[in-house]
């Protein structure tokens, strides 16, 4: 499996994304598991909405932040969460 | 504690043991071998207010387990403030009483996931370890759940009785159709550590049982997530106790005690805080049980002085104690320890038990655990 640019992405199902006051920061939760995540994998995962594709969550970004050169970070954590079975692109 | 500036880091996992009461008598079981003894149970709003005070300090991840979690009577109640409160609520279960209608209403309540255990493959097995029938009932209600829209771990526990089955187990897993299979080793406290001479598995059966997990996890993959927890008697590194001694991880028993990893009551004068007398905030950050282990200045040699010891901070002081009589040796897993032979002896003794007569496993029901306590 790997990353296909025309599907959009999203969370698989069982996956839970939160925020956590006590803790200041998202975490993923799923099946007896629980990740703390970073700032900039919790901005790419908030968009695994179903709605959005590679090429606009990179768009996105890279408008939230004034900045450009984001893909290849976003593409690496993205093949990372779908290896994982974090995210999926299926129907 | 004196001297220390910085806040222990808030709990992220809570387990709450609702009950020792379980129809089942497996004799792995991790629960304490007096169970049977242990009668008081906290009331619906005893585990409310533990819900919420936790909830509070940052948990997030909840477990309700057991015994059988399914006997309590508030458990929809339960997982249904839960979930208001914000928790990923997992349901740990034998299946055992599960029906339609419960499946249902837990869901309506919110619950996230549940993980329900098969003793083996195969009826005969399932039903001799389990000591109840209960096979087809638990495929049933797998079957059940994912029709429900759940999330499935399957949960086998594995031993010398049943490692045998592990393509069949895998391949019942894959029928069940499981998203996450977690084929977890016996290990060796409470029931499993009282019987086991007769669960011990030979170093034979585990590499035979591990290539074939190895290959199922390669041809599952994207399908089934396979989890594989090789037995740390095998290993010569223990695990990492629960990610650190009061780090991350609080088990509220039955009665109330809080426990900084589950097996800790078992501990002898290790005075552990009950809920019924004192906050969770009081009992994370400022008891003596839950300050004991935490960070390196309880160790003794060859912990103190190892590069690895941030790495599984001396391992299992449960294991410690049960193995060498002091919780705070280095768990003798480790080869480094001195008295590592406590568990290379124990390998040896189980496999010579395995090639003369079997001796009976002692199953955990009431009867068993009332006797146990009278004999000294
Ligand atoms: S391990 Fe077996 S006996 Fe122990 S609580 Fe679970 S199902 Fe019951
Ligand atoms: S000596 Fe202690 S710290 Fe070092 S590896 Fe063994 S158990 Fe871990």
């Amino acid at each position: 499996m790997s990353l296909q640019t025309d599907q959009a992405i999203k969370l698989s199902s069982g996956y839970r994304l939160q925020w956590e006051d006590a803790q200041q920061m998202f975490v993923l939760l799923y099946p007896e598991g629980l990740i703390e995540l970073n700032q900039s994998s919790a901005e790419i995962l908030q968009l695994c909405d179903a709605q959005h594709k590679l090429a606009d969550i990179v768009q996105t970004l890279e408008t939230k932040f004034s900045t450009t050169g984001l893909k290849n970070d976003i593409v690496s954590f993205l093949t990372i969460a779908l290896d994982n079975g974090w995210i999926n692109q299926s129907a | 504690m004196a001297g220390s500036i910085k806040a222990p880091s808030p709990p992220r996992w809570l387990l709450a043991e609702l009950t020792y009461a379980c129809p089942l008598q497996c004799p792995y079981c991790s629960n304490p071998l007096d169970y049977a003894n242990i009668k008081d149970e906290l009331s619906t709003n005893d585990w409310k207010r533990v819900l919420k005070q936790s909830r509070d300090m940052g948990a997030v991840q909840l477990g309700f387990s057991g015994g059988e979690p399914l006997v309590r009577k508030d458990l929809v109640e339960l997982v249904d403030y839960s979930h208001g409160l914000g928790y990923y609520t997992n349901l740990i279960t034998s299946g055992y009483n599960m029906d339609k209608e419960k499946i249902i209403a837990l869901k309506n309540a919110g619950l996230d996931h549940i993980q329900i255990s098969l003793q083996a493959s195969s009826k005969e097995l399932n039903d001799f370890i389990a000591g109840a029938e209960s096979f087809e009932h638990k495929k049933h209600v797998a079957k059940l759940i994912k029709k429900n829209g759940y999330p499935m771990v399957l949960c086998v526990v594995l031993h010398r009785q049943n490692i045998h089955q592990m393509k069949e187990i895998l391949e019942m897993a894959i029928e069940l159709g499981a998203d996450f299979v977690e084929l977890a080793n016996t290990q060796y406290y409470g029931w499993a550590q009282h019987n086991r001479d007769q669960l011990l598995p030979t170093h034979e059966q585990l590499q035979t049982a591990e290539a074939i997990a190895n290959q199922y996890q390669a041809s599952q993959k994207g399908k089934m997530k396979i989890y594989y927890v090789v037995p740390d008697y095998f290993e010569g590194r223990p695990k990492a106790c629960m990610n650190g001694w009061g780090t991350t991880f609080l088990t509220i028993a039955p009665d109330g005690l809080a426990l900084p990893c589950h097996s800790a009551r078992q501990l002898p004068n290790f005075d552990c805080p009950n809920v019924n007398e004192h906050s969770i905030s009081d009992i994370w950050n400022d008891s003596t049980a839950f300050n004991y282990f935490r960070g390196d200045r309880w160790m003794k040699e060859p912990c103190r002085s190892c590069p690895e010891k941030d790495k599984d901070f001396g391992g299992c002081h449960c294991q410690a104690f049960l193995l060498t009589g002091d919780a705070s040796n280095a768990d003798p897993v480790c080869d480094l320890s001195p008295l590592h032979h406590t568990v290379t002896d124990a390998i040896e003794q189980a496999g010579q038990v395995s090639q003369t007569v079997e001796q009976p496993l002692l199953f955990r029901n009431p009867k068993n655990s009332k006797q146990l306590k009278k004999s000294p």
